[in-house]
């Protein structure tokens, strides 16, 4: 097969990273930090919305697919607020709900009270207080199980 | 994709003329990245709700780095990114680009790796693992390779020496340019 290489020229962000001034990375990651962390309240709004998007009765009229992609994007919202404020364990059940999802059969068929379990596990992880690590690490042990038992035996090693 | 640096504290850099683009259709996660980027001193250019409106902006203006989403409902991460680098005589083909999802469905998990990114960042992700990202990607010198459908940084991270015959021309070529030169 023919490879044409082509020699990449200097990035302008390679050219004026080391120019004089800037800021230390301990300084941007502070800043970055302080600036997100007036965020946190509308990302735990965010994940308590699209956790009810989980817990909501389906529309009758939702075909398979379009419900398995309606609650893809729930849950893949809940890894998006959940990820810059350390909610690892929101995020961990969150992707497992995504693992499952996109392992779903297309044509129906998917148990969907495994979303109802990941919906009401991540509602109790969103209302536990930090110190309660012990009840965190027991609800993604169960999910874990709950991943384990229901993916397909293909998709076993991303768990 | 694997690599990286640590980031040293104390180390200091100078990113405050970076033009960037970020691309997101949740409003939300735009103000995240925003913030972040801000905070490390990055001034967000061009915040892009859409696809189709990064394509346009980026065949007009110059951008230094760009930060997308990989789903999104119109053209999605995977797709900007294939145009981009094939958009060539536009000099923003070669930008450095960091992908970010918060889950990569199996059946698009080639798609992330063929498109072109300069890094696919998978969520959970902190302020400090997109900083030493885009610090990454600014020091980032692989050649961009053009292999049948492929275009973008050559994906092989470590280049370990071939022990064989050299048959690559060019290779032989500048071989026998250092043994004049050292004649």
């Amino acid at each position: 097969m023919t490879v044409i290489t082509h020699n990449q020229r200097k990035s302008r962000l390679s050219e004026m990273l080391d120019r004089p001034g800037g800021v230390s990375v301990g300084t941007a990651l502070a800043q970055a930090r302080a600036n997100l962390d007036g965020l946190q309240d509308q990302a735990r709004a965010i994940i308590g919305d699209n956790i009810a998007v989980l817990l909501a009765k389906p529309d009758p009229n939702l075909i398979e697919p379009m419900r398995l992609d309606l609650a893809y994007s729930a849950s893949s919202q809940i890894i998006d607020a959940a990820s810059p404020f350390s909610m690892d364990d929101l995020c961990t059940a969150a992707k497992g709900l995504c693992d499952l999802l996109d392992a779903a059969p297309r044509q129906g068929g998917f148990d969907w009270r495994i979303a109802t379990v990941h919906a009401q596990a991540m509602k109790l992880l969103l209302a536990l207080p930090p110190e309660e690590q012990a009840a965190r690490t027991a609800i993604l042990t169960n999910l874990h199980e709950v991943l384990r038992k229901k993916l397909p035996a293909a998709d076993q090693s991303a768990i | 994709m694997s690599g990286g640096e640590s980031l040293r504290e104390s180390a200091v850099f100078n990113l405050a003329g970076a033009i960037t683009m970020i691309v997101d259709d949740s409003p939300f996660s735009l103000t995240l990245t925003s913030n972040a980027l801000t905070g490390f001193g990055i001034r967000p250019t061009y915040a892009c709700g859409t696809g189709m409106e990064a394509k346009k902006l980026l065949t007009d203006k110059p951008v230094d780095l760009l930060v997308v989403d990989t789903d999104m409902p119109d053209i999605d991460g995977f797709e900007l990114v294939r145009w981009l680098r094939r958009s060539g005589p536009n000099p923003n083909a070669f930008t450095p680009v960091i992908m970010t999802a918060s889950h990569i469905r199996r059946g698009r998990v080639t798609e992330a790796r063929d498109c072109g990114a300069n890094f696919v960042v998978t969520k959970p992700f902190s302020p400090a693992l997109l900083l030493e990202r885009i610090l990454w990607v600014a020091r980032d010198t692989r050649p961009f390779l053009e292999v049948g459908d492929y275009l973008g940084p050559d994906r092989r991270f470590r280049h370990t020496g071939y022990e064989g015959v050299e048959r690559r021309a060019d290779m032989i070529r500048k071989a026998k340019g250092m043994e004049s030169l050292a004649l």
